[in-house]
């Protein structure tokens, strides 16, 4: 059921339907605005909503789609998150009849099997129509929500079987009729989640949304219905045509790539994500089949919308940043998402962690793949973190609180040619605000000791990738820790001869006799005063690390991204003097010498 | 009898505006970049000369020389502040590298990183912590901290940024450390983050400290050398200068946080604006401010320029003090139009001055808006431009539309100008819209206010596009950031931190917050001059709802100058929780009455009254139409039309003028699309209105 729905939902649709001509620059204008129109949705949203992970970390998205459920506009947010509202709003559009649509009207959605992406994140949609009453286009917002009203608090469970653990899973529900708020049913929603913040922020949505909607009312007014609808269809064939100009420059061949997750939430090794990229013309295929369809599997499961979703996030930062984001994009890709495995799951897999791994796996082998082909564009646009340690407490009224670790952190972040990995994240997620400790502590008893770059984690290359940050949190009072730990193992790849990052880590109840490194997944008790340690992965390196500059070394060991045993071992760099004291210099001769016994010792190992 | 004088120095053109008796002179000179003092020097000698005085009479008569200033901004953008190192809480020392995971393009995986003011060497940690209470959790190790002090001074840093956790709560390890620091580099500049921004959170208050420490340096110099010539010259008061709050201040304030002064410039220009719309009975205004390379977009409320703190980036860093939000777009007369992947795209890269648009016949090989516009006839060759610099000529202009644009567009050279025309001013638009985004304001409601060279040829178009029905077109609009800085009060605007619940607030707390910072701004107040009668006090609080990130700002009361706090009882902080309910709700569609809001600290803005230009509105004179002086033909959104030319110097007040028609005045030129029709209203300004029914 849930393998044709999906197919359905995905196939490519018609342009809307208008006799009207439309010149390239009025179509630019009205794109224009429809960006901004999503940008006031999501800035409205973001300001007005209460919990942090929406309102500080900015996991909001705005969009907006046609009538028939192409994807028009969108403005900056998360990627991987921006393509996947038009699926949950397809599915809404094929009940316009029995759900007596009509102007004025909200919709929410969360269901992963009916066009959602994971439970926790929510999709609100308002159908905007033309004066004369026909439906035109639809504002769409996105957000994170910091509770499903599952088995535990926060819609993260590592020990889910399928999604009624996870929570309440809403395929497409009327919350606003003609205006007015559907006090019910929102009371339904209200009432499934524990979060106290959870009505301000669905509250927020509406707000924003129906913002939305009156401001796209006031694009049709100016432009004309059949103006819009044309800017709509030549936006998103110029994209395709963009994209598959740029895809007709590629090199024709199969591009392959594996990526491992070390293991499921239950302990089964060596979870696989295969992708083969085929470039044949301007013809872009990307087939996932061989990914691992092991029934035994348990909450590495990928919804169908977030496969798809990932994978476009990947390939739309390996192309010309000025391609225009909208379907076109999805018009210009073949996607073989084979069903039954963990990049299309069977319906009722739980999906909340899904969302982190596979699919970013998904994304990291496209990445990979198409290295070969396109060195300057290659960077993972992924997060290997397994979950952030999410700790959960309750206070003196019983109401719970969660710090949910979106701190600031370097993760992941890794090199492309040219350009050193930098910053706190990959490129696609520096929308994403992470949380201060000042902030933390005021609101929950935790005290952070630390959370800064830890030296050598960043993976050597030419480019070398940044350096992870270990994170070190006391926390005050008795809490549950749920965490679920990755890519130690298989850390995230160097790419063309670039190194591996830096592995992941964490540990529990540091500096006690009970201090123990977490492996796996774990929910537990932590006692008061209890520190928690959690080492992000680093960015991955570029290219052989022999190749990199030697004064670049030397600044970076000035700097202590890496330090002089490394600098010699990994960069084969020989520097004198002390970091301290701030006097090193290239011993030239030396490093000649060691370079080229490191070169001829790998050259060794590859044969 | 009152003298004083605002100074604003920008890239090409130094501006002054004296205010005597209630009458404003205008005068320009030339900048002069190598030492932008010796500009403001020689205007002195201009204006000391049309009074009819000596420079020392002049200065000693001169009561208050207002000065707004880029040096921080061209610090900033040219990279040449002070080699700078930062302190901070062991454990925190890459949170400024960090930037809470922000980058300015997603899409772009080739995005290299900013510069780093202190790179991972010269930023090192001590070990100390303070909690959110203000309570030590850690004391401050004096060894180790010396010790890191040591490593930064062997690498010869002069300007020192200490920026340790929680300092806004207990500042005693930061000025523990500055002592230290102080010892061991005893030349070193210090910022220290409780004095520079004393709010939460930490990569705000750091980042902020951190640029302080770096531009602060060469700010300080600057200031001192100006001062020290206009003192030599004879000018006996303290010079005042414009901050990026819009208020203006002394140089002693500033020392402490010499960062206030980043993007002053465009303040005085709102301040300026708010000014004259409130003497227009337009109390809310657009802003808008186009010149050769830039569009800047204000908004000013209730004849106000509201000042916001937080999340303002700046050349790709981050300043957290009060700012007037400007938002600023690669557009102006000097924008280059191109046809990429068929798009047309207008800017960011501007011809500039030199060579400037190709109708300046300097060189200019590239279209531009301004030979746009002449192609379209809403510029004319054959009229004076820039105040009579010089006359732009066509040659050169069509076949660089030929070649750029119309060829690969595939139309005529004058369907080429209108796209270009349609493209930046749909840019513009945009950007209005973005500016007013997420602050609940409709911009039918507002004024439009145009200033500099090229914002009038755009405003009444764009004023139609937004639904704005009122136009706003100064005479003086080439020296308004002057003008503006003359009309800016004295002005003190500071926050600490608090971060509780509402209900469970310490208001003993709060009047000692207040009470501090009140003792503070009457101090500075008093040492520039101004008795506590003359400075009035705005109390604030900010609240948001528990789990909001951003606050919103609520008044509480206004009070004259003192320090007198037993005004806070549980009534008022109820009242102002009310107020936040309200304002929640007009702002973002909704409230949680239920809830009990998190004020997370408090505000006060005191500020002293001054004398300031005056401004005219209001139509005494009768109407009469003016006399045109000539047509041709020009395309103003509807084809090329016989359009009517006016000359700004023969027109006087209660002159009106129908579309379709242009101004031509001195430095600027004004269009008047068709449904619109303007006025000139006693004081010699211009009124634009939309004709059509709403």
């Amino acid at each position: 059921m849930s393998q044709e729905i999906n197919q359905r939902l995905a196939a490519r649709r018609p342009g809307l339907d208008t006799r009207a001509e439309i010149d390239a620059v009025t179509a630019g204008i009205i794109r224009g605005s429809f960006e901004t129109v999503c940008f006031e949705m999501a800035t409205h949203l973001g300001r007005a909503a209460s919990s942090a992970i929406i309102n500080q970390s900015n996991e909001r998205n705005a969009s907006i789609m046609d009538a028939n459920g192409r994807l028009a506009g969108l403005s900056v947010g998360i990627p991987q998150l921006l393509f996947i509202s038009p699926m949950a709003v397809r599915w809404g559009l094929e009940f316009q009849e029995q759900d007596d649509w009509g102007p004025g009207d909200l919709f929410v959605g969360n269901d992963p099997d009916h066009g959602g992406g994971h439970l926790p994140d929510y999709t609100v949609y308002a159908p905007v129509y033309t004066p004369e009453g026909r439906l035109l286009l639809i504002a769409a917002l996105q957000a994170h929500q910091g509770d499903t009203g599952g088995k535990d608090p926060g819609g993260f469970s590592p020990d889910s079987l399928d999604i009624f653990h996870e929570g309440l899973a809403i395929p497409g529900i009327k919350i606003v009729h003609r205006g007015e708020k559907r006090r019910d049913i929102l009371h339904l929603l209200i009432r499934n989640n524990r979060l106290p913040s959870f009505s301000g922020d669905i509250a927020a949505m509406i707000g924003a949304c129906e913002l939305g909607g009156r401001l796209l009312e006031e694009l049709i007014e100016r432009y004309g219905a059949e103006g819009v609808a044309a800017a709509v269809n030549f936006n998103i064939d110029e994209t395709e045509r963009r994209f598959r100009e740029e895809v007709a420059k590629w090199p024709d061949g199969s591009y392959q790539a594996d990526v491992w997750i070390d293991h499921d939430t239950v302990g089964n090794r060596d979870v696989r994500v295969h992708v083969t990229c085929g470039v044949e013309g301007d013809q872009l295929t990307i087939d996932m089949t061989g990914s691992d369809d092991r029934p035994e599997l348990i909450n590495v499961w990928n919804t169908f919308s977030n496969s798809r979703g990932y994978a476009m996030a990947q390939l739309a930062s390996m192309v010309d940043p000025a391609i225009v984001k909208n379907e076109g994009l999805f018009n210009a890709v073949e996607m073989i998402i084979p069903y039954g495995t963990i990049v299309q799951p069977p319906p009722n897999k739980p999906a909340a962690l899904g969302a982190f791994h596979p699919a970013c796996e998904i994304g990291e082998a496209i990445c990979i793949a198409l290295s070969e082909i396109l060195p300057d564009r290659a960077s993972p646009q992924v997060y290997k973190l397994g979950m952030p340690n999410a700790v959960i407490g309750f206070d003196a009224q019983g109401q719970m609180w969660m710090d949910q670790g979106v701190d600031v952190r370097s993760s992941d972040a890794s090199a492309t040619q040219g350009v050193d990995g930098w910053g706190s994240m990959c490129s696609g997620l520096g929308n994403l605000m992470l949380a201060s400790a000042e902030d933390a502590e005021s609101r929950f008893p935790v005290i952070n000791l630390g959370r800064e770059l830890t030296t050598d984690t960043g993976g050597p290359g030419r480019w070398r990738g940044q350096p992870g940050t270990l994170n070190v949190k006391k926390i005050l009072e008795p809490t549950t820790a749920v965490a679920w730990m990755v890519s130690v193992e298989h850390p995230l790849r160097g790419l063309r001869g670039g190194n591996d990052a830096g592995p992941y880590g964490n540990r529990f109840n540091v500096g006690t006799p009970e201090e123990y490194e977490v492996e796996g997944s774990v929910r537990a008790q932590l006692p008061e005063n209890a520190v928690i340690a959690y080492q992000y992965g680093g960015g991955a390196g570029f290219e052989d690390a022999l190749l990199r500059e030697p004064q670049a070394v030397c600044e970076d060991v000035l700097d202590e991204y890496v330090s002089l045993e490394a600098a010699r071992e990994r960069y084969g760099v020989v520097l004198t003097g002390a970091v301290a004291d701030g006097d090193l210099a290239i011993d030239i001769e030396a490093t000649a010498k060691l370079r080229q016994e490191l070169g001829a010792a790998k050259a060794e190992r590859e044969r | 009898m009152t003298c004083r004088v605002g100074v604003d120095i920008g890239g090409t053109f130094t501006d002054f505006a004296l205010l005597r008796d209630g009458e404003v002179t205008l005068e320009k000179t030339l900048s002069t970049p190598q030492d932008r003092s010796l500009a403001v020097m020689t205007g002195f000698e201009k204006l000391a000369t049309r009074e009819g005085q000596t420079l020392a009479e002049f200065l000693g008569g001169v009561e208050a020389i207002i000065h707004g200033t880029t040096v921080a901004d061209n610090t900033l953008i040219e990279m040449t502040g002070a080699l700078t190192g930062l302190l901070t809480t062991e454990g925190f020392r890459d949170e400024i590298e960090l930037r809470r995971g922000y980058k300015e393009d997603i899409w772009d995986v080739r995005l290299e990183p900013p510069p780093q003011i202190v790179p991972r060497r010269r930023r090192l940690t001590v070990p100390e912590r303070i909690l959110f209470d203000g309570s030590i959790y850690r004391e401050l190790d004096e060894d180790a901290a010396r010790a890191a002090i040591r490593r930064l001074a062997r690498q010869g840093v002069e300007s020192v940024a200490i920026s340790l956790l929680f300092s806004f709560a207990n500042p005693v390890h930061e000025r523990r450390l500055a002592e230290l620091v102080a010892e061991e580099i005893p030349d070193a500049q210090i910022s220290l983050s409780h004095e520079v921004l004393p709010r939460a959170p930490e990569f705000e208050r750091t980042s902020t400290t951190v640029v302080n420490a770096y531009v602060g340096p060469r700010v300080s110099r600057y200031l001192d050398r100006l001062s020290e010539r206009l003192h030599e010259a004879g000018f006996e008061r303290d010079l005042l200068v414009m901050q990026s709050s819009g208020g203006v201040m002394t140089r002693e304030y500033l020392r402490q946080s010499p960062i206030r002064v980043l993007a002053s410039g465009p303040a005085g220009g709102v301040v300026g604006g708010a000014h004259l719309g409130r003497a227009k009975d337009a109390p809310d205004l657009l802003c808008v401010d186009m010149g050769g390379t830039s569009y800047d977009v204000s908004v000013v409320q209730s004849g106000a320029a509201p000042a916001g703190s937080g999340w303002n980036w700046h050349h790709r860093y981050l300043v957290a003090v009060p700012m007037v939000a400007v938002e600023t777009l690669g557009a102006g007369g000097g924008s280059i139009c191109r046809v990429q992947n068929r798009a047309l795209q207008v800017g960011p890269e501007s011809a500039g001055a030199d060579p400037g648009p190709v109708c300046y016949g300097r060189g200019g090989e590239l279209p531009t808006v301004t030979d746009a516009n002449l192609v379209l006839g809403l510029l004319s060759d054959r009229s004076e431009f820039a105040g009579g610099s010089f006359q732009l000529t066509r040659k050169g202009v069509d076949q660089a539309f030929e070649q750029h644009l119309a060829g690969p567009l595939g139309c005529n050279v004058e369907e080429a100008a209108f796209d270009a025309w349609r493209v930046v001013n749909a840019n513009m638009t945009q950007a209005v819209r973005r500016t007013t985004a997420g602050k609940g304001i409709d911009p039918r409601d507002l004024t439009l206010l145009a200033y500099g060279g090229n914002g009038p040829v755009f405003a009444a178009i764009q004023a139609q596009q937004l639904g704005i029905r009122r136009v706003l077109v100064p005479r003086s609009s080439p020296t308004f950031s002057a003008l503006g800085a003359l009309a800016a009060r004295p002005t003190i605007d500071e926050e600490r931190s608090y971060i509780v619940s509402a209900g469970n607030a310490d208001l003993e707390r709060l009047r000692s917050l207040w009470q501090e910072l009140a003792e503070r701004a009457r101090g500075y107040l008093r040492s520039a001059g101004f008795a506590p009668a003359e400075v009035s006090a705005r109390y604030q609080l900010n609240l948001r709802y528990p789990g909001q990130n951003w606050s919103l700002t609520i008044e509480v009361t206004e009070l004259p100058g003192t320090d007198e706090v037993s005004f806070v009882t549980p009534e008022v902080r109820d009242a102002a929780i009310e107020r936040f309910h309200r304002r929640h709700e007009q702002e973002y569609g909704h409230l949680r009455a239920e809830e009990e809001p998190e004020i997370t600290g408090v505000r006060l803005i005191s500020s002293a009254a001054v004398p300031a230009p005056p401004f005219h509105g209001g139509f005494g004179a009768p109407v009469r139409a003016a006399t045109v002086a000539g047509t041709r033909p020009a395309n103003l959104g509807h084809g090329f039309a016989p359009t009517q030319i006016f000359h700004g110097h023969e027109l006087r007040p209660g002159h009106r003028m129908c579309s379709p028609a242009i101004i031509e005045e001195t430095f600027t030129t004004i269009v008047l699309y068709p449904g619109w029709e303007a006025r000139v209203d006693d004081a010699g300004d211009y009124i634009l209105e939309a004709t059509a029914p709403e």
